[in-house]
């Protein structure tokens, strides 16, 4: 028995497939990448974007030719809206949310009988996440030996403007602290580097819980006392946190603890407060700065990465100009930048999206250009500095190993060394570009001549 | 249908059935739950859903954290997709409602010793609705910016000596033109707490005027309505 797994849209997704090869290998299937060979077909959707939901609906509609000729089961999962739900019940044969997946094995087998009582209990619009727990308790089937998704969130209770989360995943709901820091002990001991906290909003961690669970920063403060006490090296980061709930205690106990990274990702979707007011994101320019000058105070090493949005409805041109004085302001290292397209289900979809196509390219080319000057600045002020890199890879042309340092920032190493991947080593920066740098593997035995 | 599946059966805890629908205006009305079961701050919004219709809006709440029932205040877009099927359910219709979220919440150890502005376009007065009903004891002043007098909905539960009505269609309000109008022309003290809510231009207009007059962000709370 084989099955093949296609997971599409964000690490989250990611995550919640590790779990769902783990039920089914539970069950004794065999994971395939040739979908031809599978007798168990599933995918773990996106509704958040367009394209993502459009390849659901050619690969199911190349699934279901497929059944003239052989016997398959097809299943669905993962983040989709209540009406992509209501039509993919008509193209799968099994949909259900990652809240029940630890009942696929029982859909599996029962598949094709008909239970008439479900068929008649009222369908809720948003999915319902009280559940989410028992997905949780399913051990997962990691993809990397070294590097790991813990999530420790699910849901967002935040309506942005731009954004169908809320409608896809449910309000949010906080793991229970005990599983993750068991979870992460666990990954340490099997030599995990790289640890990523998920969730919609991590640091709203704990809050739906009504007192009865830590705060996100006790969380990371016990993650960081396990660390110190493990004596292990190893990075744990977070993604995403939201401005809103981003609080001073937080950053003093990233710079408290070593094992917790001195990379942030604060996603800041616009510079301009009338545009962060139309986006719903509740938090204003004014907190954002004092977060990142928090952020400068305690930990002046960390690295800031950011979300942003262009050419979102009510955006002109003296709007995006907040935005880029925010980029001067803030020099991220790393912004992603997006060009704001309608996403079905989330409230701007309804509002016309009054800014040309040409207009956000435009918007994404110079904010993006404005970017390039601040990390060239910032890398070429590394030459010649050691960094702790996390080997992770090789590049494409030279077959030269590469990796990643605490702050995320990008490395390709002077030598094929397959044999470090997964390991944590010293590099001595010797060039740096716009996007990257290079560096040289620093040995033991030079470290200690040094 | 038998027993057994109607005992099958599960009827979500999501699930509430409309107790009524009272109409304010010819396009704005409340929506009624049956409330108790459903715990909240004055302030906060629900998701509504309707049986069998896979689309949800945002409302906050219109009633107080202690009354009888849970409402909404809706205004009926005659074009829209959802506040035209909202507007027609008949009493005993299941709707379901998920929430309560929001931060658009009052401090009450700030009630005592601070005085609050409330400042409203439309329908942008639910919240503060709620949260008059909940605090009787608060020390606070509702700037109502509409277009005509006829809606200022339940304009009688509040104290005349604090309601401010704007309007720009008519001259039934105290202030005939925008509440932006009245918010330049009018000082307040420095221990004021102010919340907007309501569409998004009218929330930035006030909050540059607000940061104009001095006072500190942190002191304004922002709901947007779409």
């Amino acid at each position: 028995m084989k099955y093949h797994l296609i997971t599409l849209g964000c690490q989250m997704n990611l995550s919640d497939s590790e779990r769902v090869s783990a039920v089914l290998e539970q069950m004794g299937y065999e994971r395939t990448e040739k979908e031809e060979d599978a007798t168990l077909l599933g995918m773990l959707a996106c509704s958040v974007r367009q394209k993502p939901i459009d390849k659901v609906y050619n690969k199911i509609a190349q699934w279901n030719k497929w059944k003239n000729k052989r016997n398959v089961i097809t299943f669905i999962s993962g983040c989709v809206l209540p009406a992509d739900k209501e039509k993919f019940l008509k193209l799968f044969d099994l949909i259900f949310p990652m809240s029940e997946l630890s009942q696929l094995p029982d859909m599996i087998r029962n598949y094709g009988v008909v239970n008439a009582a479900s068929l008649q209990t009222p369908k809720p619009v948003m999915p319902k996440n009280e559940h989410i727990v028992d997905l949780w308790h399913i051990k997962p089937k990691y993809e990397s030996t070294y590097e790991a998704f813990v999530p420790i969130q699910n849901g967002c209770d935040k309506f942005c403007a731009f954004c169908a989360v809320p409608y896809t995943r449910g309000r949010e709901v906080s793991r229970p602290s005990e599983e993750i820091i068991k979870e992460i002990q666990h990954l340490v001991q099997q030599g995990y580097k790289s640890i990523t906290l998920l969730g919609q909003n991590v640091n709203s961690y704990g809050l739906d819980k009504n007192g009865e669970e830590i705060t996100f920063a006790e969380l990371l403060k016990q993650i960081g006392q396990y660390g110190k006490l493990s004596g292990e090296e190893f990075w744990v980061y977070f993604t995403s946190p939201h401005p809103q709930d981003m609080t001073r205690d937080v950053i003093e106990v990233i710079a408290e603890y070593k094992c917790l990274a001195k990379q942030i990702h604060l996603p800041m979707q616009s510079g301009d407060e009338k545009v962060l007011i139309k986006m719903n994101r509740r938090h204003s320019m004014e907190k954002y700065r004092r977060i990142v000058s928090d952020i400068r105070e305690l930990i002046p090493e960390a690295t800031l990465f950011t979300d942003i949005i262009v050419g979102f409805t009510a955006e002109g041109e003296e709007e995006f100009q907040n935005t880029v004085a925010a980029m001067n302001e803030f020099k991220f290292n790393m912004a992603y930048i997006a060009m704001y397209s309608p996403r079905p289900g989330a409230a701007s979809y309804r509002w016309q999206d009054e800014v040309s196509q040409d207009v956000k390219k435009d918007r994404y080319h110079r904010l993006s250009e404005t970017m390039r000057t601040h990390t060239s600045e910032y890398n070429r002020q590394l030459v010649g500095k050691t960094f702790r890199l996390l080997v992770n890879g090789s590049d494409r042309k030279t077959g030269f190993s590469t990796g990643l340092t605490e702050g995320k920032l990008n490395v390709r190493l002077d030598r094929k060394a397959p044999e470090l991947k997964g390991q944590i080593v010293d590099v001595k920066i010797t060039s740096a570009a716009d996007f990257s740098l290079s560096g040289e593997l620093v040995l033991q035995e030079e470290k200690i001549e040094s | 249908m038998s027993t057994e599946v109607m005992q099958a059966i599960r009827i979500d805890e999501t699930f509430y059935k409309v107790k009524e629908i009272r109409r304010l205006t010819d396009e704005t009305f409340s929506l009624k739950l049956p409330g108790g079961r459903f715990k909240f701050k004055a302030g906060q919004h629900i998701s509504l859903g309707i049986q069998g219709d896979y689309q949800s809006r945002e409302y906050s709440i219109y009633s107080g954290e202690n009354d009888e029932n849970l409402e909404v205040l809706v205004k009926e877009v005659k074009e829209g997709y959802f506040s035209p099927k909202l507007s027609h359910l008949k009493k005993g219709d299941l709707v379901e409602v998920n929430g309560p979220f929001g931060k658009f919440k009052i401090e009450e150890k700030h009630i005592p010793d601070n005085k609050f502005v409330f400042i409203a376009s439309g329908t942008g007065i639910a919240p503060f609705r709620s949260m008059v009903r909940t605090y009787p004891e608060l020390d606070y002043q509702l700037i109502h910016g509409v277009r005509y007098g006829h809606e200022a909905y339940d304009k009688e539960e509040y104290d005349p000596e604090r309601h401010i009505l704007c309007t720009t269609g008519d001259k039934e309000g105290q202030v005939h033109g925008r509440l932006t109008k009245y918010l330049k022309r009018t000082s307040f003290e420095k221990n004021t707490h102010f919340y907007l809510c309501g569409n998004s231009n009218m929330i930035f207009d006030a909050l540059e005027i607000l940061k104009n007059k001095g006072f500190d962000r942190d002191h304004i709370h922002c709901e947007v309505y779409f």
